[in-house]
């Protein structure tokens, strides 16, 4: 968001402004603040990140001429293919023409075809957003609306309940949701297809009926995590003083609700859904096994046991900027609902 | 710390959980009665006498294949969360020590592993690094490590800057001593914590790889790869998978308990609960025993 947008939609319940121009600096200093502090974590972040990346690929030893060529390598073909892909110069001339292309959105060509890995990843990726997508979704509302559910009845049975499904939930690794879902639901009960991909361009109901499962078995992770972090926020922030004090003063329920529980209450979780993104993004691998999915996590494998470094590499990259990314805009959320929060995170 | 865990009964809950788990993973390569790579003809059985739990997609003993598969999937785990501990928790605690360039550095290859999407990685550096268990158990181990490295340094922190240590610095103690002395005993609690949560998510993690024919080469038999032959045969076999999924899920909650128990016991405030416990029991006990009494029992409640 721009300072001038920002501007232009002044957020909700201000105080009166006394001077408005001292009050357009302080907003336009925090939304610095909000964009800078970030950056200035995110940034080595992202250096560490696709360093080690490469790294990865070239600790390994492998060379196209291995993936080409296979046993019949002669030592002159070998060193005829690593010069022609460049892996006889050093490693740090290597790593600087890699990151300078990364950087243009060049993530070089596969070693088994020689398809450029961008193309090969964007191919892919529709499915694997769409996945982790509607989990995303799946996660915040029922995480939220099981957190609100059991904070609202703390310590009655309807929360322990919920408590203990919870907890139960947040054992289940995907890929036991995964099987569990295609026994029951495709196997058992012919409700949902088993497996395989159609785009939302064909319809909207058979993309979701192909992406609901994986998005359900994506999820759970994240339904927990948010629940359970929902209810202890919410429980912490009804014992404020400051909700006493609005009690006191004859505020009603829903009023101190919104207002001053749920806007307090929430920052946590929304930090949590921050810290538990890479899990949607990393579980695409198992699911899209089971469901049959062409995404980047089956690419991913199949690119690794094939010894595909440029793709593998390509898809770190990819899915390390997807989390910078999307951490980013939970960074600014979380300002936006609970500056005090800024200072920590 | 022990006295107190074992008048927990969700302590021995656990307990005998992973001790039988463990005992597969030490011994399930003798238990089994079959050969668990030898193929028969009756493929797909349903259980019966002879394959307690059926056969699969080869004609092999599930039974024999589950508990020969064990000690890759339990022994793994509990390497994982080993190497975790080493690498996370020994740079954790000389975080505090080593000076600002060392903490910078550390810090911000924890934030990095934390941001990276996990399995992805697994899979990657498994399947470059060679594809074997080990490449596996290496990986999976060091993305697990900001975990313990947190613990370890948040604990060295608070110790660091109670006044018993600046006494002791100040009486010319050393920094390796203070180390032994003072912050190991401290950081050892929640580092059992750490380290119970971790082999959960490591058995896990393992599983989540063998699945993928990742770490193992296919023949050779693992929890996840027995879930990988199973899902194929789903039409004629939709109970199969129940057998290692329950395993894996009971082993993780057993994990997952045996951390909430250690939390609970440890510190002051466990004391705090056993003792209340205690009081309440006795209470019971003596409203139980003064029952004939009603207006005895009515003055102690």
């Amino acid at each position: 968001m721009s300072i001038e947008a920002e501007l232009a939609s002044p957020g909700g319940r201000t105080r009166a402004a006394p001077a408005e121009a001292s009050v357009a600096l302080l907003r336009a200093r925090r939304l610095a603040m909000t964009v800078l502090r970030p950056v200035a974590v995110f940034v080595p972040v992202f250096l560490f990140a696709t360093f080690i990346t490469f790294l990865l690929g070239a600790i390994t030893g492998l060379s196209p001429a291995y993936v080409q060529l296979g046993d019949a390598a002669t030592p002159q073909a070998v060193a005829r293919l690593n010069h022609q892909w460049g892996l006889d110069e050093p490693f740090l001339v290597r790593y600087w023409n890699w990151f300078h292309a990364l950087l243009q959105a060049d993530l070089g060509k596969s070693w088994i075809n020689g398809v450029p890995v961008s193309e090969l990843i964007a191919q892919r990726m529709t499915v694997s957003l769409s996945a982790a997508g509607v989990a995303l979704l799946i996660g915040i509302v029922f995480g939220a609306l099981l957190g609100l559910l059991a904070a609202v009845t703390a310590t009655s049975l309807l929360d322990r309940v919920i408590t203990a499904f919870v907890s139960f939930i947040s054992v289940l690794p995907p890929f036991v949701v995964g099987i569990a879902l295609v026994a029951v639901l495709a196997v058992g009960l012919h409700l949902l297809p088993s497996a395989g991909y159609i785009p939302i361009s064909a319809g909207v109901g058979p993309w979701l009926s192909h992406i609901i499962m994986p998005a359900i078995a994506l999820s759970l992770d994240t339904v927990a995590a948010i629940a359970r972090q929902l209810r202890t926020g919410l429980v912490g922030a009804y014992q404020e003083n400051y909700v006493v004090g609005a009690r006191v003063r004859g505020l009603g329920p829903r009023r101190i609700f919104f207002v001053h529980v749920l806007r307090n209450g929430a920052g946590p979780s929304l930090a949590l859904l921050g810290l538990h993104f890479p899990n949607l993004l990393g579980g695409a691998v198992v699911t899209e096994t089971i469901f049959a999915l062409s995404g980047y996590g089956v690419f991913a494998a199949q690119s690794a046991l094939h010894g595909d470094v440029p793709a593998v590499q390509g898809i770190l990259v990819v899915s390390i900027v997807l989390v910078v990314g999307f951490n980013l805009v939970v960074n600014v959320l979380l300002n936006r609902i609970a500056p005090a929060a800024a200072r920590g995170i | 710390m022990l006295s107190r865990l074992v008048r927990l009964p969700s302590f021995w809950v656990a307990a005998v959980i992973l001790l039988l788990v463990l005992l597969l993973g030490v011994f399930g390569d003798v238990l089994a009665p079959s050969n668990p790579l030898k193929g028969s003809s009756e493929v797909l059985a349903a259980p019966s006498l002879a394959h307690p739990l059926g056969t699969d997609y080869l004609g092999r003993d599930v039974l024999s294949r589950i508990l020969a598969g064990s000690p890759v999937s339990v022994l793994g785990a509990i390497e994982v969360a080993g190497i975790a501990l080493v690498v996370g928790s020994i740079p954790g605690l000389l975080s505090v020590y080593l000076g600002r360039a060392f903490e910078w550095l550390t810090l911000r290859i924890i934030d990095t592993l934390i941001a990276l999407p996990f399995l992805v990685f697994a899979v990657a550096m498994t399947a470059l690094l060679g594809n074997g268990i080990n490449q596996a158990m290496l990986s999976v181990g060091i993305l697990l490590a900001p975990v313990f490295y947190r613990v370890a340094r948040a604990a060295a922190l608070q110790v660091s800057s109670s006044p018993y240590v600046e006494a002791a610095t100040l009486s010319g103690a050393s920094a390796s001593w203070v180390l032994r002395r003072h912050i190991l005993p401290k950081v050892l609690a929640p580092l059992g914590i750490s380290a119970a949560g971790a082999a959960g998510t490591g058995l896990v993690i393992v599983a989540s790889l063998t699945f993928l024919g990742i770490g193992v080469q296919p023949p050779a038999p693992t929890w996840g790869g027995i879930l990988a032959s199973d899902l194929g045969y789903l039409d004629y076999q939709p109970y199969a998978p129940v057998f290692p999924i329950v395993l894996i899920v009971l082993t993780v909650l057993a994990l997952n308990l045996l951390a909430d128990v250690l939390r609970d016991a440890s510190g002051q405030s466990g004391r705090v609960m056993l003792k209340k416990r205690a009081l309440r029991r006795a209470a019971k006990k003596r409203r139980r025993s003064s029952a004939p009494i009603p207006q005895r029992a009515g003055e102690l409640t």
